[in-house]
């Protein structure tokens, strides 16, 4: 006869309020044994904890359908991966194997797409802060360039001059598309005519030509509605420089912040209720294409998708270090990851999946980082059954931002799997050590 | 009114009245009809005065509409076979032409709402009162005429009762006439003589049974009213079609037993029969058959019985059977969980709806599928099927949880819409809250709707789909089919998926259906190259002709008529010789609104556009047994620029409208303007 382990008992305040027709929620348990038919204990034994796992299959999944209703909308659609959501080079691989060409925002990312062998063609450049050098180097190898300023237009004339070039580019644009915040701060504004303006001056200078027309408004935008205003004043710019500049406007731009199914703190409703389908996004701007298009062809569609297209596709695998009974009775887990690298979770309710079936009622748990700061702390009150030391949570939907915003702070950044198309795991990461830490130190 | 327009006025109703409009058939028929002065002069002179009448109260429609002359011309033959032309015959004739106007048109005010025919009713009518009348008509006892026949020996004794009853039809009972009019149907239509023949010696055959001689029963003067119901009842205004030509005998055996029951009442006063058993006969037909919606029944009247039968099949195969299309209400790949007369809830007078289910490998929910969201359906976006107003929704019902069901409000959270077209679609079972247009807003076909829900009695998120003929929910469905789908990598078209089948459904692009809104004077200038050489240049405009039908015109005045649909561009009907016109109808029949993939569909071409004559004769002939005879199906790849099939391939251009260039054997059309 073998030991019959030791169940603390729980503590938790009877609340008949609580009953609901979902069973109660004393027992119900969120168990997820597997990621793609790999086992959470194989990868956690293989690889260590905490741990990225990454989900191909998903990916494409995502990708197929957010493409898929574009493309049966429209002729001409490109999406632009955008690289700062998720970086890691297997990630972008997969990206640009399915179709995909490269949205960077800064020369270290125009490094990494460039590593990967993307073209500088292929290579949608943004963002307000350019450095001079890497401007150049992006004109030289042909990138598409998103200008945010004057300043921007500016430095690239000089670079015209000294390259002895005529320089192909894009101007970013902002405007009012009825939706709160406003991100007024990149690009040119459209209401006060600054955006005009701006090809304007780029026409007077003659060094430079307008192709394209992009804009990026929000993220996680909940209303596809903003899509249709942004579209629609996208189209009347495009046409009014179309039709005063000469200018031959090739392609019109999006931008990204399609939502994923990620419950945003504050929402009361869940995520498949509020959050669109992708056709919606899809109708949304396309039909508006449709519906504006003044000019005999149809412009190129791009855009620059990164949430929506990983953030489902990624989980975290963390492990139960041990726990403490709090004064107020809550029961606090300190787990080996924290906001360190769980940035996102500032905003977001994660999806907290058990490795297994654990005996005992639930009661009201917090869940803690491995950090010695007070904020470092995942989930204020979650019901869960009674864990022990090695219990594994899995966390999701984690793919986005996560990985690319996780600090190196108290502890090392960890590693990474994909789990491919044909269910096997693939270490793509491994975990940072002192020499990753102190490399450019001297 | 021009010369020209007057006689052709005047030869149309001869030919009507063998159920022909050919202005030659009538120049023969006037001269057949000398064979009998009085009765040929009768004819045109009531013609003449019909024509009148009509022209003096400002009533001109009533001259392109056949029943309103040759009525008055059979009773002015009528009364010519009756009286030889004197003033007194020509007032009569003048009255009673007048009068079976104005009764032709009371007639028709009746019947043509239930889309029957009038008939030659009114001249039976009118007949019989100037016989009645003429009793009394000493004054006219004088002009009364005798008849006298020659006896034909040369033709087979078999087939002269059949020739003289045809010539019967126009007051000359003389086989030398109905010969000429048996030719003039041979020509005109094989199925009209066949019907002809046919009709004819099986009511001989039957009133033989019925008075117990065949000689008496071939003797009958008035066994024309035999063939002229097989003729109508199989060809004319029922398609020709095996179950019609029993239909056919059947009118026929009617019309020996009406033949007989009126000649014996009519008797009494020695009048004859005319065609009112004829008439009586297939008024009763059709006006049953009309309202029950009869199939077979010949809505698209054509030239000849082969035209109507051809345009029949013709549309049948590459449009089929129902009418009534819908769009799937999704995008992407879902499955069909329930379908017509499903073995669960659609049932009966619910019978005619789709159920959709989303499934991955095989599963429709993720995990164990405990709470709705985990199930892939649940959430998505719910796609028009039509274009049209909303007209009813609800949207205030909760998503029951997986187990429960609302047996209450069964049709969960719903939206209805009036298509364009008249039909009501009911979409149910979406999410609470989820249903972002209101009632009196217009839809377009595939634009976002609501999301899929789990209210009403919905065992598992899914959306329901059905047609109504009512706009309010819970009313009894109707039978419908999907414009066009793809399953198993193919494009269906007009299809009905099986239960458990995927199909993804097609969004409109855009793109290339603006490519096709054909306006009038629009021009297509192409350069021909035959083996790359450069022959000539062809110019296609488009015109619209009398019937609102627009059509492809080239210098030497070919027809290529198309329609556009919203969902799809194509030909239908193609007039004239061989021309690239008609090369383009077979390289390209439809074009479907779908960029983004390579589709691949069959289409069935019509048989004239591509056999011979002889070959079509055969073909529309053998097709009156068997349908499928008449399938002519091609295989054709689309991909969003390039139709291409074993006839030849057509390219499109994005920023141009029409075809850019048409390729078919040697030929080679570039578009240059």
């Amino acid at each position: 006869m073998s030991k019959m382990s030791y169940e603390k008992p729980t503590i938790t305040k009877i609340d008949f309020a609580m009953a609901s027709k979902y069973g109660s929620p004393m027992k119900a348990q969120r168990v997820r044994t597997h990621i793609d038919g790999v086992s959470i204990h194989e990868l956690t034994h293989t690889y260590g904890s905490p741990l990225f796992v990454f989900s191909q299959r998903k990916i494409e999944s995502l990708y197929t359908t957010l493409h898929t209703a574009f493309a049966s909308r429209y002729p001409n659609v490109t999406f632009g991966w955008s690289y700062k959501t998720n970086y890691l080079n297997a990630i972008c691989r997969i990206f640009h194997s399915l179709g995909s060409i490269a949205e960077v925002v800064s020369e270290f990312e125009y490094q990494k797409a460039r590593s990967l062998g993307i073209e500088g063609r292929d290579i949608i450049f943004n963002g307000p802060y350019k450095p001079y050098d890497a401007l150049k180097i992006a004109v030289q190898e042909g990138a598409k360039i998103h200008v945010d300023n004057l300043f921007e237009i500016n430095d690239l004339e000089k670079i015209a001059d000294e390259l002895g070039v005529h320089i192909p580019i894009a101007i970013r644009i902002n405007m009012d598309t009825g939706i709160y915040p406003q991100w007024s701060r990149f690009g040119f504004n459209y209401e006060n005519g600054e955006a005009y303006e701006a090809v304007g001056r780029i026409y007077t200078g003659g060094k430079l030509s307008l192709v394209g027309i992009h804009t990026h408004i929000g993220t996680f935008m909940l209303d596809p509605n903003a899509y249709k205003i942004a579209t629609t004043k996208i189209m009347r710019l495009k046409e009014e420089v179309e039709r005063d500049f000469g200018a031959i406007i090739d392609y019109i731009d999006l931008g990204g912040g399609f939502a994923s199914k990620a419950n945003l703190k504050g929402m009361y409703q869940s995520a498949d209720v509020i959050v669109p389908t992708a056709d919606e996004y899809a109708h949304a701007i396309t039909d508006t294409i449709h519906l504006m298009n003044k000019s005999e062809h149809l412009p190129k569609l791009y855009l620059e998708t990164g949430r929506a297209l990983i953030d489902e596709a990624g989980y975290l695998i963390t492990s139960v270090h041990g726990y403490k009974r709090f004064p107020d009775g809550k029961k606090g887990y300190i787990l080996d990851a924290g906001v360190n690298i769980l940035y996102t979770s500032s905003w977001f309710n994660f999806t907290v999946e058990l490795d297994r079936a654990y005996h005992g009622l639930n009661e009201p748990s917090v869940l803690n980082g491995p950090l010695c700061m007070n904020i470092d702390v995942i989930e204020e009150s979650i019901m869960l059954p009674p864990l022990d030391r090695g219990s594994c949570l899995i966390l999701s939907p984690v793919g986005a931002y996560n990985y690319t915003q996780a600090m190196q702070f108290i502890r090392y950044k960890p590693s990474v799997v994909l789990i491919d198309n044909v269910g096997q795991a693939h270490l793509i990461k491994a975990m940072d050590d002192l020499a990753t830490v102190t490399h450019k130190e001297f | 009114m021009g010369y020209k327009t007057l006689l052709l006025t005047f030869l149309r109703p001869y030919s009507a009245v063998v159920f022909t409009d050919n202005p030659y058939v009538g120049i023969l028929i006037v001269g057949m009809t000398l064979l009998n002065p009085s009765v040929a002069l009768s004819g045109v002179i009531a013609l003449g005065f019909a024509v009148g009448f009509s022209l003096l109260i400002g009533f001109r429609a009533a001259l392109t509409q056949s029943f309103y002359l040759y009525n008055p011309l059979l009773v002015g033959m009528g009364v010519g076979y009756l009286f030889s032309l004197s003033w007194g015959s020509v007032l009569l004739i003048a009255i009673a032409s007048v009068f079976t106007f104005i009764l032709s048109f009371i007639l028709n005010r009746f019947l043509s709402p239930s889309k029957i025919p009038v008939l030659s009713l009114p001249f039976s009518m009118v007949t019989i009162l100037v016989y009645f009348a003429s009793l009394q008509y000493s004054g006219l006892l004088s002009s009364l005429v005798q008849h006298q026949y020659p006896n034909e020996t040369l033709l087979p004794a078999i087939l002269i009762p059949f020739l003289n009853a045809l010539g019967t039809i126009f007051f000359l009972p003389m086989s030398g006439a109905g010969l000429i009019i048996f030719m003039i149907l041979l020509y005109t239509s094989r199925i009209m003589a066949i019907m002809a023949l046919v009709g004819f010696y099986f009511g001989i055959m039957i009133h033989s049974i019925w008075i117990g001689s065949r000689m008496e029963a071939f003797a009958d003067p008035y066994a024309f009213n035999y063939l002229l119901v097989a003729v109508s009842l199989c060809g004319i205004f029922l398609l020709p079609t095996l179950k019609n030509f029993v239909l056919a005998l059947m009118g026929v055996a009617v019309s020996v037993l009406l033949t007989d029951a009126l000649s014996v009442f009519l008797g009494y006063y020695s009048l004859p029969v005319l065609t009112f058993p004829f008439a009586l006969t297939v008024i009763a037909f059709l006006f049953m058959l009309s309202v029950i919606d009869y199939p077979e029944f010949n809505h698209f009247m054509k030239a000849t019985p082969e035209a109507s039968l051809s345009h029949y099949l013709s549309t049948l195969f590459r449009f089929g059977k129902i009418t009534t299309k819908i769009s799937p209400p999704f995008s992407g790949t879902w499955r069909v969980y329930q379908g017509f007369n499903g073995e669960w809830t659609h049932k009966a007078n619910y019978q005619y709806a789709y159920d959709f289910i989303k499934t991955v490998e095989g599963k429709s929910y993720q995990g164990e599928g405990k709470y709705p969201k985990d199930y892939y359906a649940f959430g998505e976006s719910v796609l028009s099927p039509v274009s049209g107003y909303v007209v009813d929704m609800r949207h205030d019902l909760v998503d029951n949880p997986i187990g429960e069901n609302d047996r209450v409000n069964n049709w969960g959270n719903y939206l209805i819409i009036r298509s364009d077209a008249g039909f009501f679609v009911e979409i149910s079972h979406l999410m609470q809250y989820s249903i972002k247009v209101a009632i009196g807003d217009y839809v377009v076909v595939n634009s976002i709707l609501a999301n899929c829900g789990n209210s009403g009695y919905s065992p598992q998120p899914h959306i329901h789909v059905q047609v109504q003929e009512v706009g309010f929910i819970g009313g009894f469905t109707k039978e419908f089919c999907f414009s066009d789908y793809l399953q198993g990598g193919k494009l269906h078209l007009n299809g009905l998926p099986d239960h458990n089948e995927a199909i993804t459904s097609l969004i409109n692009d855009k793109s290339i259906a603006s490519r096709f809104i054909f306006i009038l004077d629009d021009a297509f200038t192409y350069e021909v190259f035959e083996d790359d050489l450069k022959i000539k240049e062809v110019t296609f405009k488009v015109k619209m002709d009398n019937n609102g039908e627009f059509y492809l015109h080239d210098e030497h005045l070919n027809r290529l008529y198309f329609y556009n649909d919203a969902k799809q561009f194509y030909f239908y009907h193609y007039q004239g010789k061989a021309s690239p016109l008609k090369w383009l109808f077979i390289v390209a029949p439809r074009l479907p609104f779908i960029g983004g993939q390579t589709l691949e569909f069959t289409d069935y071409l019509p048989v004239y556009l591509v056999k011979t004559p002889w070959q079509r004769w055969g073909i529309e002939l053998v097709s009156t047994l068997q349908k499928s005879f008449y399938k002519i199906g091609c295989s054709y790849r689309f991909d969003g620029i390039t139709l291409t099939s074993h006839y030849g391939t057509v390219s499109l251009k994005p920023s141009q409208k029409g075809f850019e260039t048409i390729q078919y054997n040697h030929t080679q059309l570039r578009r240059i303007l």
